[in-house]
């Protein structure tokens, strides 16, 4: 076995890496970084986090990045992947003392190429509100640190709202914001507003309104991030307890849930159409959620450490129309008749359109071959959005292994569970180590020597149960797989005797081997349901693309319209083209806005 | 680092420190952190002191003195403090242990892995000896002994499943293990690590396989998995490393995260207990730079709480301060703080 240097060696980092939509690039000009690099000397440990905004300048660059290292935070021009970065002319640098900054989040709502409202979360629990254009506004909350003490994990503006802001901190709280209120001289008191299972929200008890207007007590330990569902109407919440929890946020309650394999979750994101989550953890997988049906939908395993970051591509998702999608529309018509979705589409109807990106590309079904370059970026709008249907996700992760990987999520893994019983993904003994998860399928009967097995999953019969049900609708079938079928039929007792808190007793009459002694705990509970399913019981996906793309841990991923955007715990951020869309010249005052697409890479 | 022990108490509060437990720090009699680290650690495994506090009770009027009575009187003297935190000095078990295995006899570090495994298997072999009134002192029966309580704890079963290339058939083999020594890479979880450690190895040329029902040596692959787990899981992550060049052990500082919960994926088809759920109880950590310089710690998890143990010095911790032992992902800094020895506990 070779010994590894630093990192692992800096020459099996990969500038680039194949899909079947082309070459992704690193663009070696395009990083953006501290203007003086110093030699990492690993002390930092605070993860570098990137935020975007578009100020719609009227110029060829109106994208602007903030990005944090260490204790400085960088406000530049993003030039993209067709201008070199400068990274000698910052609009805008800040260095904190005592305190680093952790996250941060531009208010989407008020932006012009002469102002902007970025807010910044702190390691000692502290917020800052700072116009990084025109540096007069400076606002801090929680200055003195009555509201909370521990660090700002996630930072973001309501939707729709211009002055409210939601902070989730490491004590395992939220915080609602409004930018225009004080925090009060002492700490605030609060009352009671809406309590459910696991969480509980609170109002501050004051003469005048005042900060916090909320405060959110969620799971057991840190909150480490949260996401609103593209419809603004929901809030997924991960925790450090390795739960999801999907909040409809008006109405306070809580609508689906989800337990990690084991370990922390420590990223969430969702599908740009608002059906699925996907999620990172200390189990180094990604696990895919589906919010409608409110289960599992299938695990991806290719990291060799904690995933600290995911994000779908809504660039590269596929869509098809409805009508020419004869599966899809078939599909629509089960899902509406399934008395367990009541919360189907709501994002869609509520909204009347999908929010999808100017670049989505639509792919015509009939078509085989995957076109993503030709797409008119208005075809989405020519059409009627409802009659759209996405038939492959696409989305990224990136881990503490320096690893980024690619997955596409395809329609036969969504739709797996659905009554029909299919094969599933193809595990092939790949370079990744990937092969010993064998251990953990049951061997297929035309397994081969050829070292792949077909995954023969379980067909369930689809009935989701919706969340306040105290009675969990767990009628799973298992129709081949006679190993399967008999773990499960133990298992389905277990989760009787569980509920009813009957029959411990003889369970403990087994014999000492069995694992199955449960001890009243919520994780080993849930073990077996469709929030957290054993390993063979759901798909289990390999990643399309799996490289190490660094030296150091990846600490953040972002997708854009031309490229992709990575950093790293040394607040490194590069950007990696996407096929097709090469166009970095280093003279960047001439031409600088019709460069060709076969321009070439330094 | 850290505080005395009465600021501790001060700092956190007796209110705040679990019920009847008590945090003793041990002194150090020259090099001999390795052993109080591991003491430590093994005391917060709360199965294994219970076990030994029990045969403490059973052995009240036992004259000859062990190494199992002489941890048994450090438990028990730790256990009944009137005070919650302190200092003990373990000079008994120290000078027995000496006494006993001459690796031992000496002022230089040792390593604790080496150590866990001396007191573990020691234990298991005295309490096997006392089960079959003192006939076979060495373990030397011919039958399979009985498990005693430290097998019960700490023995899981391995599954050595070969599998023919021409045939497909598969035999197996169980194996016994009391730990697991896992080799670390960089940038990588525990849990990876465990991966690696059942990765299919394809037996070919000369290393072919004699398989029985082709009756000739075959191409075939092998593969290590768990198939029993054990209640406490104590995972060794190989961090010295052999360096032919330099003629000694060189560390391997690398990050290698460990979460405080832990399932397995390396598990046979076959196992018992495929999904149990372990829970981080206690680490030993490695300070420094080589396998005879530097130091050990402990950290452990009473309760809710982590403190951490550094020889006489106990100091609170914040879980999150964990992260400081992962390792580094640089080979910048020479002296790493890094996990070494990882006990899981089943929740079940």
């Amino acid at each position: 076995m070779a010994v590894q240097g630093e990192g692992g060696g800096k020459d099996d980092i990969k500038t680039h890496f194949m899909t079947r939509e082309g070459t992704y690039r690193l663009m070696p000009l395009s990083e953006y970084s501290k203007p003086t690099r110093l030699t990492y000397n690993g002390q930092t440990n605070t993860p570098s986090k990137v935020s975007f905004i578009d100020v719609n300048d009227g110029t060829g660059s109106p994208e602007r990045i903030c990005f944090n290292v260490g204790r400085e935070l960088y406000f530049y021009v993003y030039k993209g992947v067709r201008k070199a970065a400068d990274l000698t002319k910052p609009i805008d640098k800040r260095t904190y003392k005592g305190t680093f900054p952790t996250c941060h989040s531009f208010n989407k709502m008020l932006v012009s190429s002469e102002s902007v409202q970025l807010l910044v979360g702190f390691t000692a629990g502290q917020i800052q509100l700072i116009d990084p254009i025109k540096k007069e506004l400076s606002k801090l909350y929680n200055e003195e640190r009555l509201i909370d003490k521990t660090k700002v994990t996630c930072i973001e503006w309501i939707p729709g709202s211009t002055n409210q802001f939601l902070v989730s901190h490491a004590s395992g709280q939220m915080y609602v914001y409004n930018e225009d209120l004080q925090c009060g001289p002492t700490p605030p008191h609060y009352q009671l507003f809406k309590q459910g299972e696991c969480f509980a929200v609170y109002t501050c008890k004051a003469r005048s309104t005042r900060n916090p207007l909320y405060r959110w007590v969620i799971g057991q330990g840190a909150i480490n991030e949260f996401a609103f569902s593209p419809c603004s109407r929901y809030l997924a919440v991960i925790s450090q307890d390795g739960f999801l929890r999907v909040f409809n946020y008006d109405s306070m309650e809580l609508v689906g849930s989800m337990k990690s394999y084991f370990g922390g979750l420590l990223c969430v994101c969702w599908s740009p159409d608002g059906k699925f989550l996907v999620t990172g953890g200390e189990d180094d997988l990604v696990t895919v959620y589906s919010f409608h049906e409110k289960r599992v939908v299938c695990r991806g395993q290719g990291h060799k450490s904690w995933v600290t970051a995911v994000s779908f591509d809504p660039y590269t998702t596929i869509v098809c129309e409805k009508d020419s999608c004869d599966t899809s529309a078939n599909e629509e018509d089960r899902l509406q008749n399934n008395g367990g979705l009541s919360e189907k589409l709501d994002c869609n109807n509520s909204e009347g359109s999908l929010s999808f990106p100017n670049g989505l590309h639509q792919v015509n079904s009939n078509n085989d071959s995957y076109s993503y370059n030709k797409a008119n970026p208005n075809s989405l709008h020519n059409n009627n959005s409802a009659n759209v249907y996405i038939t492959s996700y696409r989305f990224g992760s990136i881990g503490q292994d320096t690893v980024l990987c690619l997955w596409d999520l395809t329609e036969d893994v969504i739709k797996q569970p659905l009554g029909r019983l299919r094969t599933s993904v193809v595990m092939t003994n790949s370079a990744h180590g990937i092969s010993s998860l064998k251990c953990n399928s049951v061997p297929h009967s035309n397994s081969t020597k050829s070292n792949s097995i077909s995954n023969d999953v379980s067909a369930m019969d689809g009935h989701a149960y919706a969340i306040g049900n105290s009675t969990m609708n767990t009628t799973t079938k298992f129709a081949t797989l006679s190993l399967v079928d008999r773990k499960e039929h133990q298992e389905k007792k277990e989760h009787k005797r569980n509920f009813s808190l009957a029959g411990r007793s003889s369970d403990k009459t087994n014999n000492l081997k069995s694992n199955h002694i449960r001890p009243p705990d919520d994780a080993i509970k849930l073990l077996g349901t469709q929030i957290c399913p054993r390993l063979k019981d759901v798909p289990i996906l390999e990643p399309l693309v799996c490289k190490k793309i660094a030296a150091e841990r990846l600490t953040d991923l972002k997708f854009q319209e031309e490229c992709l955007v990575t950093t790293c715990q040394e607040g490194i951020v590069c950007t990696w083209a996407r096929p097709g869309k090469v166009g970095l010249t280093q003279q960047h005052t001439v031409n600088n806005q019709q460069t060709s697409d076969n321009g070439t890479i330094v | 680092m850290g505080n005395n022990p009465s600021q501790l108490e001060k700092e956190i509060g007796s209110v705040q420190l679990p019920a009847n437990e008590h945090y003793f720090g041990l002194v150090n009699f020259g090099n001999t952190c390795y052993c109080n680290s591991v003491l430590q650690a093994l005391y917060f495994c709360r199965p294994f002191r219970e076990k030994v506090l029990q045969y403490k009770q059973q052995q009240k009027n036992q004259k000859k003195e062990t190494l199992l009575t002489c941890l048994a009187d450090l438990f028990y003297s730790i256990a009944t403090q009137k005070k919650k935190v302190g200092t003990l000095a373990p000079k008994r078990f120290v000078t027995r242990l000496r006494k006993e295995y001459e690796l031992f006899d000496n002022y230089m570090q040792q390593d604790a892995h080496e150590f866990l495994n001396y007191l573990l298997n020691r234990v298991a072999e005295l309490l096997q000896a006392e089960k079959q009134g003192n006939k076979g002192k060495n373990g030397e029966n011919h039958s399979k002994p009985e498990p005693t309580w430290v097998e019960e704890l700490f023995q899981g079963t391995f599954t050595n499943e070969t599998r023919c290339l021409n045939c497909e058939t598969v035999s197996s083999k169980d194996e016994d293990f009391l730990d697991l020594s896992v080799d670390v890479e960089q940038n990588t979880s525990i849990t990876h690590c465990l991966r690696g450690f059942s990765c299919t190895e394809t037996l070919c040329a000369e290393h072919k396989y004699y398989c029985e029902v082709c009756c000739s040596k075959q191409e075939a692959q092998k593969r290590m998995r768990v198939k029993k787990l054990p209640q406490i899981l104590a995972l060794h992550l190989k961090r010295f490393k052999y360096t032919e060049q330099l003629k000694r052990f060189t560390k391997l500082s690398y990050r290698v995260v460990f979460p405080l919960e832990l399932r397995l994926f390396n598990t046979s088809d076959d196992a018992f207990n495929p999904d149990r759920m372990y829970d981080l109880v206690a680490v030993v950590i490695h300070i420094g730079s080589s396998i005879n310089r530097g130091h050990y710690i402990s950290i452990v998890k009473s309760e809710d709480i982590w403190i951490l143990f550094d020889d006489d010095i106990v100091d609170k911790i914040e879980a999150s301060a964990i992260e400081d032992f992962y390792g580094l992902t640089s080979d910048l800094q020479k002296n790493s703080e890094t996990g070494y020895i990882l006990f899981y506990q089943s929740r079940e």
